[in-house]
């Protein structure tokens, strides 16, 4: 038998392993664990602030840990970090590329990231001596846009590509740490673990991923979508992954039972998840979708128990505040709302 | 030739990383659902109260909602 034919044989049975050894720890189901529950009653969302100052395609929001201050970023050439209580500009950072597909705000506060078709994550301090923001670092080596960057650290950020990898940087020296290699489709986007050991990918083969970050390695992978993985998130407690896909579905994954536990759908849904996140306790799943709508799931359920109709791409974070974007002739907004 | 060798060569090595990989995720330890789902149903229901999605916040205490009255800066 050739090289070739032998290593064909063991990665099948390799496969046909995992798949066994999955099921043998299907004893129960969520809709079990979760049967003496009632669904969440139907959740109403308002319109409380709306950060006007764009003036083209919000492509990507990130909320800083105070969850006061976040940054946008738009195809306007601009990066602007706001204060979504007063909606005043802190900032607004003239990008060398306009063509950015991500944005990100640092654990500190200190920085925010950017980066897209330039293929480049730039990182900007925004507590520079002299008050001006400038370009800190450029870190480039993908060679594939980037389309998702998220800090561990004011010294640490991993970014994802169309290039089908993640990079783990140095940001002192500029240099890539690690490179997470495995991925046989562009990835699309990232999340780290609230304890920060591991991170997990979406891409466009269909599947997510969990790496360990220290290791370099991949640890898991979870396939069951039937097209790109364009949004991802960890589950409050780290123990579970929710993924958004073109396939108009999300699912959730449980990390340590090694598979889905249940999708989240609707036949009256059919265009893609853009973005998502879940609300704080968990329970709740807030997801963008391709028809400009946010639908909220009860994510113990799988119902939808809430729906907030906005305008065109809707990028998501943190689950307490809701931030849809708009794009129209002339102006853009991103408005942050609350539910009451 | 030697371009042919080189891209089955490649090839091989592709199929050894993938072996490779499979052997890592095949040799975790996996977890009965009736226990990780469990818990996380218990979370949900332990974080409930500080949801304000679920639970609401108080005009007082929602930094979004414009104040009625007079705010002393």
């Amino acid at each position: 038998m050739g090289e070739m034919e032998q290593l064909r044989k063991e990665a099948e049975s390799l496969k046909d392993q995992i798949t066994a050894a999955r099921k043998a720890v299907q004893d129960s189901t969520l809709q079990e664990a979760a049967a003496g529950i009632t669904v969440v009653g139907r959740i109403q969302m308002k319109t409380r602030k709306t950060l006007r100052g764009h003036l083209a395609k919000i492509y990507a929001m990130h909320w800083s840990t105070d969850s006061k201050l976040c940054v946008s970023a738009s195809q306007d050439g601009k990066l602007i970090v706001w204060d979504s209580v007063t909606t005043n500009k802190v900032n607004a950072i003239p990008l060398k590329s306009s063509w950015v597909m991500t944005c990100a705000y640092a654990p500190s506060g200190n920085l925010v990231a950017c980066g897209g078709l330039d293929n480049m994550c730039s990182i900007y301090n925004l507590k520079g001596k002299d008050g001006n923001v400038k370009v800190m670092r450029e870190l480039a080596a993908h060679t594939g846009y980037l389309s998702c960057c998220r800090f561990i650290s004011d010294t640490e950020i991993i970014t994802s590509s169309g290039d089908c990898t993640c990079i783990l940087w140095d940001i002192e020296t500029g240099t890539q740490k690690t490179v997470f290699a495995g991925h046989q489709g562009d990835c699309m986007s990232l999340a780290v673990a609230p304890d920060f050991k591991f991170f997990i990918s979406g891409a466009c083969d269909f599947t997510a991923k969990l790496w360990d970050i220290r290791e370099g390695t991949c640890r898991q992978t979870f396939g069951g979508h039937e097209s790109d993985v364009n949004a991802i998130g960890f589950f409050p407690n780290g123990n579970a992954v929710i993924t958004g896909s073109d396939d108009a579905t999300c699912k959730l994954f449980d990390l340590r039972a090694d598979q889905e536990l249940i999708t989240y759908q609707d036949s009256s849904i059919m265009c893609g998840v853009t973005s998502l996140a879940p609300s704080m306790s968990g329970r709740l799943l807030l997801a963008g979708y391709d028809d400009f709508n946010v639908n909220i799931w009860d994510m113990l359920k799988a119902e939808r128990v809430g729906k907030y109709m906005w305008k065109l791409y809707i990028p998501l974070e943190n689950g307490r505040k809701v931030d849809p974007a708009e794009d129209s002739e002339g102006s853009s907004r991103v408005a942050v709302g609350t539910e009451h | 030739m030697s371009g042919k060798m080189c891209s089955s060569s490649n090839s091989i090595i592709q199929a050894q990383k993938l072996v490779d990989q499979l052997q890592i995720e095949a040799a975790m330890e996996r977890f009965k659902i009736s226990l990780t789902a469990a818990d996380l149903v218990q979370y949900c229901q332990e974080h409930r109260r500080s949801d304000p999605l679920l639970t609401g916040i108080s005009a007082s205490s929602n930094p979004f909602k414009d104040k009625k009255t007079c705010v002393l800066l």
